[in-house]
């Protein structure tokens, strides 16, 4: 039993030990398996490129054993090709290797313009102190893409709805995808009735200027006229850049809208009117806007006391660019005094701004207390000449 | 003396127009006026008081006091320290022109005893006293027309600017009514030189009226009307009701009138003379002036009340003289 029991401790013992010790033995066997005086090697041996682009390639170069000086040349690449190694910037010829440090290179390869697509193969040889390690390298040329045009023009929402009185505004980014500094200028062609103005950062702009692969987002005002008529027009933006040029079209829904005017028919704002009487107003009530004006409601506000009718109370249509007459018969009150006050006629269609006009009442008293005092005078004229009838003497 | 009780029968016939020799009493008369040292004594200080205001007035306004409408009606009522406006003098003066041009009219030929001497000629009565009274009141009217005349002479000169057409009516019709409340003086002042024997009693009594109207009727008329309408607190109705008997009560006074005449006729931008309710003034454009005509309308009333009063004391002047014993 005791045995027994030492044995079971003395096993556990062993087998804690072996499994400490095993992996460290495993971990020490690693660089012992494989070393390296020097290695080269790249993660993307096979490159893809366009003809006249450069092309870069990382190459990563290190030693497990010495450190060292490296030596860098390429062997077997076409004539002409300009090829070159790059570290931090600058070009290099050797690197310097040691075990603990892997060195990164750059390989540039800038193929001729008019090198020929199809695969290309080449060698990159490193030299050290004790052996060479190469590694082959493929470059796969291809024809330069016909890239559409070196503008684009998008626009976020192409149609817009709106009335007479607003202001279309359109977000478009304007896109240069050359590589070079391009001035743009743009154009717009937009029917009559509209005005367009392209914006940018709050200025009104006719041209702006473009670095390489630079997009910028403009602004499209088009303002159209108070009497341009209800309808869709297209307006053609152009964008021109050197030889690129890009077009788009903006479409602007134009929902009319009616503006009424109230005045008279000879514009005479003032009139008489005498206490107790009614009066006459030709008023003239006029759609001058883009859509036709429906129940225009015809009201006033006069002084206390004061009556005014319409005649017609309202008006059931008017279609624009169409006049129709009116008559208010205004009624002064009998508690006005003589002199100027004011009415405010007013039209006001369903849909659509109202018009008011500010009408100047000269109020007329009546003449018949002139007539009394007339009466008056004569009784006590009739008197005097009942008094020399009466008291006339020889 | 003897035909007197014929003379109160009705229906009788006259022989003879009762204005024969009216115009001869009416051309001696003004001659008499007209060269009386008393009239030239209150002409010479009308014309002096005329010069002297409208020439501060017109200074003032080419100062460029009192903007630049209505110009000549300015004249009028335009006020420089240390003299009051024009108008405010005439309603002083052309009672007392009034007054002094009749006081001695009727009771003057008793004293002279030259109505026995006048009344021999074929002249009846009536056209004695209608001549006098026309003369009276033509001489009032000559005076002040040329005082009219000089003022708007010293406007076109001193301010070089013509007269408006409104400016002519209103100016006109203020002459009119200042005319005639002349007018109401003369008669007043000739129905007491008719019931008055002495010149000097006929005279003070006018006087008397004169100030009774100037001085107390506007208390007088304020006690009355706190009197015969009390006001409870708080009760505007009732208030608007007293105000209103006071206005009624002060017009009896010529003054007053002829006040009133003076500020809508020459004041354009006057539109109601009383009270007016706010109420009235909604929506009103005020500040404008009336058209002449609204404004002679609006000063009707007042003209109709002295050309009125002037004819009722004519009459009640006539009735009197007619009733009078002459011979004595």
């Amino acid at each position: 039993m005791r045995a027994l029991r030492l044995m079971i401790v003395l096993i556990t013992l062993v087998v804690l030990t072996l499994s400490a010790v095993v992996p460290a033995l495993a971990q020490e066997q690693n660089p012992q398996q494989n070393p390296r005086d020097l290695f080269l090697f790249t993660r993307y041996p096979v490159q893809e490129a366009t003809i006249g682009d450069p092309t870069t390639i990382r190459l990563t170069l290190g030693t497990d054993t010495t450190p060292q000086i490296v030596r860098l040349a390429v062997r077997g690449a076409p004539d002409g090709w300009d090829i070159s190694f790059r570290g931090d910037g600058k070009v290099v010829q050797a690197v310097y290797v040691n075990p603990k440090n892997e060195a990164s290179v750059d390989l540039r390869v800038e193929p001729p313009k008019d090198t020929a697509a199809g695969a290309y193969k080449m060698t990159v040889v490193a030299s050290g102190e004790t052996r060479e390690a190469t590694l082959p390298l493929e470059l796969i040329l291809k024809a330069e893409k016909e890239t559409s045009a070196g503008l684009t023009l998008d626009v976020d929402l192409p149609t817009l709805r709106g009335s007479s009185g607003t202001t279309f505004r359109y977000n478009m980014t304007v896109k240069n995808e050359s590589d070079q500094e391009v001035p743009v200028s743009l154009l717009a062609e937009a029917p009559r009735g509209f005005q367009v103005d392209f914006r940018f950062g709050g200025q009104s702009i006719t041209s702006i200027p473009f670095g390489p692969n630079e997009s910028k987002s403009l602004s499209v005002e088009v303002r159209p006229l108070p009497d341009t008529p209800a309808g869709t027009y297209d307006i053609q933006v152009l964008a021109q850049g050197g030889e690129y040029r890009a077009t788009t079209t903006l479409a602007a829904e134009l929902t009319g809208q009616p503006q009424l005017t109230l005045t008279t028919p000879d514009g005479r704002l003032s009139g008489e009117a005498r206490i107790g009487e009614k009066t006459a107003i030709k008023l003239v009530v006029q759609n001058t806007g883009s859509a036709p004006a429906r129940n225009i409601q015809l009201s006033a506000s006069p002084p206390v006391g004061w009556t005014v009718e319409f005649e017609p109370q309202n008006i059931a249509e008017l279609a624009n660019g169409q006049t129709v007459e009116v008559t208010a018969n205004i009624q002064p009150s009998n508690q006005a005094i003589a002199g100027d006050y004011v009415v405010t006629f007013s039209a006001r269609p369903d849909e659509g701004a109202s018009d008011s006009a500010e009408f100047r009442v000269t109020v007329l008293t009546s003449t018949l207390w002139g007539l009394v005092g007339v009466a008056l005078i004569a009784i006590a004229v009739v008197g005097v000449g009942m008094a020399v009838m009466r008291f006339g003497r020889r | 003396m003897q035909q007197q009780p014929e003379t109160l029968t009705l229906g009788r016939q006259r022989e003879g127009s009762p204005w024969t020799g009216l115009w001869a009493v009416v051309a001696k008369e003004m001659a008499d006026h007209l060269t009386s040292v008393r009239m030239l004594i209150l002409e010479a200080l009308i014309i002096l008081t005329a010069a002297g205001t409208v020439y501060a007035a017109s200074q003032s306004l080419r100062d460029g006091f009192g903007g630049d409408t209505f110009l000549f009606l300015k004249l009028f009522t335009t006020a420089r320290e240390p003299l009051p406006a024009f108008v405010g003098f005439l309603g002083l003066l052309v009672p007392l022109l009034g007054i002094a041009l009749a006081f001695d009219s009727v009771n003057g030929e008793f004293n002279q005893r030259t109505i026995s001497k006048v009344l021999a000629q074929p002249i009846y009565r009536d056209a004695l006293l209608f001549g006098k009274f026309l003369a009276g009141l033509g001489a009032l009217a000559l005076t002040l027309t040329s005082i009219w005349l000089l003022i708007v002479g010293m406007g076109l000169l001193r301010l070089g600017v013509p007269p408006t057409g409104e400016e002519v009516v209103r100016s006109l019709w203020f002459l009119l009514v200042t005319i005639f409340y002349g007018g109401v003086w003369l008669a007043l002042a000739m129905l007491f030189s008719i019931v008055f024997r002495q010149p000097a009693t006929a005279a003070l009594a006018s006087l008397a009226v004169w100030l009774f109207f100037t001085a107390f009727w506007g208390i007088i008329a304020s006690l009355l009307a706190n009197l015969l309408r009390p006001v409870p607190l708080g009760d505007p109705l009732a208030l608007i009701d007293q105000v209103q008997l006071e206005l009624a009560l002060a017009r009896i006074s010529p003054n007053t009138l002829f006040t009133e005449v003076a500020l809508a006729t020459l004041n354009p931008t006057v539109r109601s003379l009383g009270l007016v309710l706010p109420i009235q003034l909604h929506n009103a454009v005020l500040g404008t002036p009336l058209p002449a005509t609204q404004s002679m309308l609006l000063t009707w009333p007042h003209a109709t009340g002295l050309i009125a009063a002037t004819i009722v004391l004519f009459a009640l002047g006539y009735v009197l003289f007619q009733r009078q014993e002459i011979r004595a």
